[in-house]
């Protein structure tokens, strides 16, 4: 089979799939290195990555991280069910798409704006987008394409990304468990020896003690906060 | 108004039973609008287009649309309408010459913004001089913003293209304006026939939630988005972004071509393919090709039509397959820069092969003559020149 | 739609970063804050890239502190300052072309009607004094003639302060800047008398010197704006770089000019006092 979408780095300026002739899959086939698959044989190549590849990582997107109905909660359940069957998983969020000052922290969070900084400081080389909007998951597949070596798997609610190396489309938490448990059949086929356990937990920024915050902390501007004292303020509760 | 029932997009476009009626351009598309389950429409007046904008209101007035309003200028119409499909709604505007380079900031923004709407381009001269006559020259400043461009030849288009580019311009893969173009006078102001779907018959409504971006409705999340960040260099951004973002509006744009086979069956139209002669047009002009392609073949003469639907995505490897064994390839336009042949030229490999002639402008009439001038002149055929004036 | 879009999926909360699950914790989401418990809350903005002693960037962080409805507000913004810090907060935040915002808050808000007519959906824009008065400044009058139901906030520096300091509409007579190399031949725009005869039902004008006043004006606005149609806010936000005022009199300056002729102004029709009233009544009656 020709591998017309593969590993990166594809270079300084990546060429999209679509410029390159892949076409999205109809429904009940999948993309596998830009080529038309069915779904089983995509699924298997995509548990193979994240079993044998280093850094093996989840990039949950805002429709699973944030619960805003049943749907997208049953869909997390399963990305968590996913992840326990991979070994040494990781799960790094997408929860928004803005980009963000000063910066985001590449151990916490992955930025549709740069998210090779992600994969590159935690040097990740199999990961899986999924409840990622589609034009922001195009354009972090590309970028990944372009700077790092990182194998992406796309686990699309939609039609699919032609930029990922595996895309499988119309997914919800059905077909995540499915590949959960090719996950498991690749991984005994290959006596990787595994306990089900969840990732660990996101290494987060320093904790900012909000309870505590005094109105000093804000110094000369304290003032803007409290007027002074017999000040008196006209047009106010 | 008759109580519209929603039926599927691929009934609707594809197996609907259709009734012939004769109709102006302006009015075949207010049909098709009216078919469309717009939520919103917003006008600017500005001929040749105002037509098509009356009928749109009183199809709001009747109860078909749910808002619609006369803006404050094109950019300001433009600009609500990018607000509009943001917030979720379905939306259509449409405009002439002048008023879509007014627009044009605005409407250059919709494609990286994602915005699906569709915009009827109701050609015109730009001016100065100040005219109002039809000549297409506006076509060409759409062609690099990244929306889907279409260019009906007569009624029947106009209202094809225009109910067919609600359901495209709304594909998650796709999720671009389309601009619907004809010209102005030549097709609004006349009448043809049309065949419509039933009048009580509309597409499903807009689901902004099908959509590669969420809408700007605050019931979806993420709370904190922003579909269209200022994505420029700093501490914490780099170009490589922008750079996807372009090419993702242009990965879009091609996906399209497969719904442009669906529903419009197909970004040409070919008569005589194994023709020496080609006569190659898009809009208004490739209506009098095809006069020109019946007299060439009443005279015996081996001359064949090539008619570009969508401009934008150009079909590229169509052309190409259809123009190979061609000897020579006509391509008559409605205006001076010849941003058709040039089209051509670039995606064929015998580019000499092109004659960017007749072309016409400034609201001239094309005649078939001109183009049955060329042919001859392809074909070395020797006759006295007709005086037309 | 409620907060649901606002809560993290169960099991996720230890694979969120830190802030966002102090948004959810202590943010503002779904609760009635006072704008002095800025010190206690989880703001909707915290880390911005704007110049240090900006004034605007201190109005920004409280007037998103002053939503009444974070949850279900959307903020327009253009080009300029007050993007840098308004594209940083947690509510969904527009940036479309040049001066557009006025137009575009008139298609979302007239969106949001037709698709949630019995929900609110607060759409305000900030926008600077070149968004709304030079190059918007047709789009922010007829948005008022055509009487859209949002608010329109104008934090005013007296200059194109993210182009490198050029003149503006609002430039006050005389000054010397960049492409006025020989001082403003023409005095400051009135925009609060253009709002109140465009058919704003609310306007009010203010330097940011007491945050309490600012919130509930900013309340006001949106409030009125929700049910009875414009809403215009006129703010003083020096720049303190163009106008070389240093960053210790940065307030000064404000009070200065809140004295000469940024006073505190507040306007309404008649039928937006009623309403405004109205409503104080109700949500002091919530508090007891």
């Amino acid at each position: 089979m020709a591998k017309i979408i593969t590993p990166g780095p594809s270079g300084y300026v990546p060429t999209p799939a679509v410029f390159e002739g892949v076409q999205i899959t109809p429904p009940g086939k999948a993309l596998l290195y830009g080529e038309w698959v069915d779904e089983e044989t995509a699924m298997r190549e995509a548990a193979l990555a994240m079993l044998t590849r280093k850094n093996p990582t989840i990039f949950p997107g805002p429709l699973v991280l944030w619960g805003y109905n049943a749907s997208a909660i049953e869909k997390a359940q399963a990305v968590l069910e996913l992840a326990k069957e991979i070994p040494n998983c990781r799960i790094i969020p997408m929860p928004d798409y803005r980009p963000k000052y000063p910066k985001i922290n590449p151990e916490a969070e992955i930025n549709p704006n740069h998210p090779n900084l992600t994969i590159l400081h935690n040097r990740i080389e199999a990961c899986i987008f999924v409840g990622v909007h589609c034009h922001y998951a195009n354009l972090s597949l590309r970028m990944i394409r372009a700077g790092t070596n990182c194998f992406t798997i796309a686990l699309c609610a939609e039609m699919g990304h032609e930029d990922a190396m595996v895309s499988i489309r119309d997914v919800h938490a059905e077909k995540i468990l499915e590949l959960r448990d090719m996950v498991i059949k690749v991984r005994e086929e290959l006596g990787i020896k595994w306990e089900p356990k969840l990732p660990p937990e996101n290494p987060s920024l320093p904790k900012e003690h909000f309870e505590t915050l005094n109105i000093a902390d804000y110094g000369d501007y304290a003032y803007l906060l409290h007027p002074r004292k017999g000040e008196t303020v006209e047009e106010t509760e | 108004m008759p109580e519209q029932k929603v039926v599927e997009t691929d009934y609707l476009l594809l197996e609907a039973p259709r009734e012939r009626k004769f109709i102006t351009g302006s009015q075949a598309m207010a049909e098709a609008v009216k078919r469309a389950n717009v939520d919103i429409a917003i006008a600017y007046p500005i001929t040749p287009q105002s037509e098509t904008m009356h009928l749109v209101g009183d199809l709001w007035a009747q109860g078909y649309l749910k808002d619609y309003y006369r803006a404050e200028e094109e950019y300001g119409a433009m600009s609500a309408i990018a607000g509009a499909v943001r917030g979720g709604a379905r939306a259509f505007t449409a405009t002439s010459g002048p008023g879509l380079l007014r627009g044009l900031e605005a409407i250059a923004s919709w494609p990286g913004h994602r915005i699906p709407a569709v915009l009827g381009v109701l050609t015109r001269v730009v001016n100065a001089p100040l005219s109002i006559q039809p000549d297409n020259v506006e076509i060409s400043y759409l062609m690099n913003c990244g929306m889907v461009v279409l260019h009906a030849e007569n009624q029947q288009d106009v209202f094809d293209f225009t109910l067919a580019s609600f359901a495209i311009s709304e594909m998650v893969d796709v999720y671009l304006p389309i601009a619907v173009c004809t010209e102005g006078f030549f097709v609004t102001h006349a009448k043809g026939y049309v065949n419509m779907t039933p009048e009580d018959m509309k597409l499903p409504p807009r689901d902004p939630y099908k959509a590669p971006v969420p809408p700007t409705d605050c019931e979806i999340p993420p709370a904190r988005i922003q579909r269209d960040a200022p994505v420029q260099k700093s501490n914490f951004m780099s170009y490589l972004i922008h750079q996807v973002w372009q090419q993702e509006v242009w990965s879009s744009n091609m996906r399209a071509m497969k719904y442009i086979y669906k529903y419009l069956n197909g970004p040409i139209e070919v008569i005589n393919p194994d023709a020496e002669v080609f006569v190659a047009a898009s809009g208004c002009a490739a209506a009098q090709a095809r006069e020109a392609v019946r007299y060439a073949q009443m005279e015996g003469l081996n001359v064949g039509l090539l008619k570009i639907k969508s401009i934008v995505p150009f079909p590229s490897k169509e052309v190409r397959e259809t123009l190979k064994n061609a000897k020579a390839i006509i391509v008559p336009e409605h205006n001076i820069v010849g941003w058709l042949a040039k089209e051509i030229k670039a995606n064929i490999p015998n580019s000499d092969n092109v004659i960017g002639r007749p072309r016409v402008y400034g609201g001239m009439t094309l005649p078939v003559e001109l183009i049955m001038d060329e042919i001859y002149a392809a074909l070395g055929i020797k006759k006295d020149k007709t005086v037309l004036v | 739609m409620g907060l649901e879009y606002v809560k993290i999926s169960p099991g996720f909360e230890k694979y969120m970063p830190k802030d966002y699950v102090d948004l959810v914790k202590y943010g503002q989401f779904g609760k009635q804050i006072d704008v002095q418990q800025i010190d206690q809350i989880k703001e909707l903005v915290e880390e911005h890239p704007m110049c240090a002693g900006c004034y605007m960037a201190y109005f920004v962080r409280i007037f998103y502190a002053s939503l009444p409805k974070p949850e279900d507000t959307i903020v327009l913004g253009t080009a300029g300052c007050a993007r840098l810090a308004l594209s940083q907060a947690a509510v969904p935040f527009i940036y479309g072309n040049y001066g557009d915002t006025n137009a575009v808050a008139s298609g979302l808000k007239r969106a949001l009607s037709i698709r949630f007519p019995d929900k609110i959906k607060d759409v305000v824009v900030v926008a600077g004094d070149g968004g709304l008065m030079d190059i918007g400044f047709g789009m922010t009058m007829h948005s008022w003639f055509r009487r859209e139901k949002f608010t329109t906030i104008m934090v005013d520096n007296e200059v194109y302060g993210n182009t490198g300091g050029q003149e503006s509409g609002m430039s006050p007579k005389g000054v010397q800047l960049k492409m006025a190399p020989k001082g403003k031949k023409f005095d400051k725009i009135n925009a609060v008398e253009l709002a109140k005869t465009a058919g704003c039902v609310y306007v009010a004008k203010l330097a940011p010197t007491n945050p309490k006043r600012i919130a509930k004006t900013i309340k006001r606005a949106i409030l009125a704006a929700r049910e009875l149609g414009p809403t215009f806010i006129h703010v003083y936000t020096s720049c303190n770089i163009e106008y070389s005022i240093p960053t210790e009199r940065v307030l000064a300056d404000a009070k200065e000019r809140e004295k000469n002729d940024f006073g505190f102004y507040e306007w309404m029709t008649d039928e937006a006092k009623e309403y405004l009233e109205e409503q104080e009544k109700k949500m002091a009656e919530a508090k007891t």
